[in-house]
């Protein structure tokens, strides 16, 4: 592909929906808007590769799933694996003459764990193949699909089924996330030509950015900050609002890196501070002024190490 | 034409590829199958094949991209040995339950600990549960001719399945022999284009394997049960069709040899065949009547030939180059099978197991005659000595009874 | 008595719906249906975009309205309207 057709606003959203209505996913839940999104920025020509986790589990219960488009699953070891084999059949059907078919959109739509956790190797080893997938991490911050245990996404200071607070470890998680960008759009793996961070809470930004990352020749990651009722423990419909906070607290950005140049999308004037966010879910309930002054400390100073010049609330 | 050619087991599948024109191929580095990959990889790169070889980072991956590309509708191949082949382990139920009929190439390798090169089937045998059809050759020729075999039964519409063509690492993998590259217009005429009736197809669009509920998990499993009978009714017409085609001679499922007028019989699958055979023609000279049966399927078990073939004999020798820890019988996997595949008939024969050729160990003529000779002691009590032998280990033969005794009496406070 | 099981096509191989999926209807999960206000409302499709579940309709003719036999009741719709012209209504309430 060439140029990526760009969605001006929501009002030029395209109208048809390939990702439909019928999946088992909780009420409000963030991955399946995003999938909503993905699919109607991808469109017809598409081929999902769906990786064990929620996506999987939830779209597809009952032998049926919501997709008007071919999908298939795949290990949430191997989403990456999978998908070079489908990309480079593709590639040699149509040079062989043995298929008329059109080179589809090939996505993979894996969650934090069939990423950037079991899923890693796959993931990285189809990036640095430079196979023309688009790899798409929804992030829930939390493995969920069994039960909501911790991941390398899930927060510092986020209760899972794993990581309980209790008197010996007050914060519960006690580790710091992983930064998927760093290990993929940093330079680490050549081929990748586009790689953005973005957020069902800004959904037309969100369907640029899926159609960027098909139009690059070569694979693409996508890093979307997907809120999930379930596992950050707040009432269904504040999702959109939550995936909004996180952005204005600092506790997601808004960024692309198109050949190794960066660009910020949506920058707030200035980051409310980090306790606001904390308050509105449960897996933070448990924590105290010491740790939301760690969690203050790590937002300002990964805001400044990305590059986000805005003026930060007090770390204490 | 046909080509007469020498080379490996490794280069005749590579033939067999070429003849097969696959699409994809996967590959990570292990000894003794990647110079498969070497020979595949020199051939693309010199344009004699049409293929795309993906790097995979590992024989996880390499099954992963080969079933991948099997859904979009390609030809994938793949293959490893030894701790690659556990490596993979968690890809085979996927690959097999979603009807995707890839071709692995494995040549044998002992597991670790400790690292050992030699060849031994436990590797392959570990996943003999998860729906995959394969056998082992015996030598260069019959590997190229079950690649050309297996693509054409795992690739029936009424089948689907994958398979893998197993060899033993070195003796089939490395030994340079002879053997013939069919022609292409031999192969065209017995391996059809595959042509999947569902693929990843944006113009027909599915969805593959979906989550189910448990009520549907049983039918899904009978059908794999029910397909996998349906590949034993199709292996001897394939055969045959095959023996046609190629002016081979191949017995659909057991290859015996100076059976027919024995008493006793080694069974064993593989390249110790060989070995087998010239050990029992000095065997013959020394009044043994012994015969053999190899086995050149593994899954489908032979059980329906094997309960034809073996009520003929008195005493059969199970030789296992596997170990299978704990096992029924306190043999092998191949003990396990061929016992309870016969344990229905009258007239059975007595089954005694041995374990050899361990680590890559040639099965010596040595060891086949105190095998015989063990046989032989069983043949004449009527009745089952030891379940199980570990030849060198805890033999019964007269050599290893006397050295037994000549020790015991030198030592006597050690009884 | 025989075991009932449900049959499941070659491999699990299913067809791609192409409006909605049947096989699973999602509708009666909801407690809370979300109600309209078309004097209020401005047609920002705001709405529309943000449904995890493509439950809200739109057309020029008839602006915002929501396919009940799937919309989980989740209450994301109402959330975001800038001009709160969605309600929340108990299901209760509601004859059909
Ligand atoms: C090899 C393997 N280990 C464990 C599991 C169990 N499992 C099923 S879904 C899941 C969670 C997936 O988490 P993630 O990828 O983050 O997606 P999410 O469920 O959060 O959407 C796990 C661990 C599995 N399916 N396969
Ligand atoms: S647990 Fe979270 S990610 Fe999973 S379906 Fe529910 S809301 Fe969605
Ligand atoms: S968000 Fe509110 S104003 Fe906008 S279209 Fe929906 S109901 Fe109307
Ligand atoms: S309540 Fe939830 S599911 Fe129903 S229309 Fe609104 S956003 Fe969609």
């Amino acid at each position: 592909m060439a140029v990526a057709e760009m969605i001006k606003s929501i009002a030029q959203a395209p109208e048809k929906e390939y990702y439909l209505p019928g999946h088992r996913t909780c009420a409000g839940c963030g991955p399946a808007l995003a999938y909503r999104l993905i699919a109607k920025a991808s469109g017809k020509n598409t081929i999902f590769i769906g990786p064990t986790g929620c996506m999987y589990v939830a779209n597809t219960s009952y032998a049926c799933g919501p997709w008007a488009v071919p999908w298939t699953h795949a290990q949430i070891t191997n989403g990456g694996a999978v998908a070079s084999g489908i990309e480079v059949a593709f590639k040699q059907l149509i040079k062989k003459g043995k298929i008329k078919d059109e080179f589809p959109n090939i996505i993979v739509m894996a969650g934090d764990g069939g990423a950037i956790d079991i899923g890693l190797q796959a993931a990285s080893s189809m990036m640095y193949r430079g196979h023309d997938v688009l790899f798409l991490m929804y992030d829930n911050e939390s493995y969920a699909n069994t039960g909501i245990q911790v991941s390398p996404m899930t927060p510092y200071g986020a209760t899972t089924m794993f990581t309980p607070s209790g008197p010996e470890i007050p914060e519960a998680k006690k580790f710091f996330p992983k930064d998927p960008m760093a290990i993929f759009c940093s330079g680490g793996h050549p081929e990748v030509k586009y790689g953005a961070t973005a957020s069902i809470s800004y959904p037309v930004d969100l369907m640029n950015k899926v159609r960027k990352g098909l139009a690059v020749e070569g694979p693409a990651f996508l890093h979307v900050q997907c809120p999930c009722p379930k596992g950050w423990t707040y009432p269904a419909d504040r999702t959109v609002e939550l995936g909004k906070l996180a952005v204005e607290t600092g506790m997601w950005f808004l960024y692309e890196i198109e050949d190794g140049v960066k660009k910020w999308n949506y920058m707030p004037k200035k980051l409310k501070p980090v306790e606001e966010y904390l308050q509105t879910q449960g897996r933070f309930s448990h924590l105290q002024p010491e740790h939301v002054a760690k969690m203050q400390a790590w937002v300002n100073q990964r805001t400044q190490l990305l590059g986000m010049e805005v003026p930060l609330p007090p770390a204490q | 034409m046909p080509i007469k050619k020498r080379g490996t087991g490794l280069t005749a599948v590579a033939d067999a590829w070429q003849l097969a024109d696959i699409d994809v191929t996967a590959s990570y580095p292990i000894r003794p199958y990647t110079a498969v990959m070497a020979e595949v990889a020199k051939r693309i790169a010199n344009g004699q094949m049409k293929c795309e070889m993906v790097h995979g980072e590992g024989e996880h991956a390499q099954f992963s991209i080969a079933h991948g590309a099997s859904m979009a509708g390609a030809r994938a191949t793949t293959g490893s040995s030894g701790v690659g082949v556990t490596y993979a382990f968690e890809t085979y139920s996927p690959i097999a339950g979603g009807r995707c009929p890839i071709q692995a190439l494995i040549g044998d390798r002992t597991l670790d600990p400790p690292g050992d090169f030699g060849s031994e089937h436990t590797d392959c045998l570990t996943l003999r549960d998860n729906g995959w059809i394969y056998g082992w050759a015996e030598n260069a020729q019959e590997a190229l001719d079950n690649s050309l075999l297996c693509f054409r039964i795992g690739e029936d519409p009424e089948i689907m399945l994958p398979q893998i063509v197993a060899m033993d690492g070195y003796f089939v993998t490395h030994i340079s022999q002879d053997y013939v590259m069919p022609d292409q217009a031999q192969v065209d005429k017995f391996l059809p284009p595959f042509k999947p009736e569902f693929r990843l197809d944006v113009n027909k669009p599915v969805i593959m394997g979906p989550q189910i509920e448990p009520e549907m998990g049983p039918p899904l499993e009978w059908d794999r049960n029910v397909v996998m009978e349906r590949v034993k009714e199709l292996i001897p017409k394939a055969t045959a069709e095959f023996n046609k085609i190629f002016g081979a001679k191949y017995a659909p499922f057991v290859d015996e040899y100076m059976t027919d007028d024995a008493d006793m019989v080694f069974l064993l699958q593989g390249a110790h065949a060989v070995t087998c055979r010239s050990a029992i023609k000095y065997l013959r000279e020394a009044g043994y009547k012994v015969g053999m049966c190899r086995l050149r399927w593994i899954r489908p078990f032979p059980d329906a030939a094997l309960q034809q073939i073996l009520p003929k004999f008195k005493v059969v020798g199970v030789i296992d180059t596997n170990t299978s820890y704990g096992a029924a019988g306190g043999g092998g996997v191949l003990l396990v099978e061929t016992r309870a595949s016969v344990s229905e008939v009258a007239n059975k024969p007595i089954i005694q197991g041995f374990t050899s050729g361990l680590g890559g160990e040639t099965i010596t003529h040595e060891e086949f005659f105190k095998m015989a000779d063990m046989m032989k002691q069983t043949l004449d009590a009527g009745k089952i000595i030891q379940s199980s032998t570990w030849v060198n280990f805890n033999d019964y033969d007269k050599a290893a009874i006397e050295v037994k005794a000549a020790w015991e009496q030198a030592a006597p406070s050690t009884k | 008595m025989p075991k009932a099981y449900k049959q499941v096509p070659f491999a699990a191989i299913v067809k791609s719906p192409t409006v909605n999926n049947q096989g699973m209807v999602t509708g009666n999960w909801r407690y809370l249906r979300p109600v309209v206000d078309k004097g209020l409302c401005t047609e920002c499709k705001m709405c529309w975009i943000s449904c995890p579940d493509a439950t809200v309709n739109y057309s020029k003719d008839d602006g915002i309205s929501f396919n009940l036999e799937f919309c989980k009741g989740c209450g994301v719709c109402s959330n975001v309207c800038p001009v709160g012209a969605i309600n929340r209504v108990p299901e209760l309430d509601f004859e059909d």
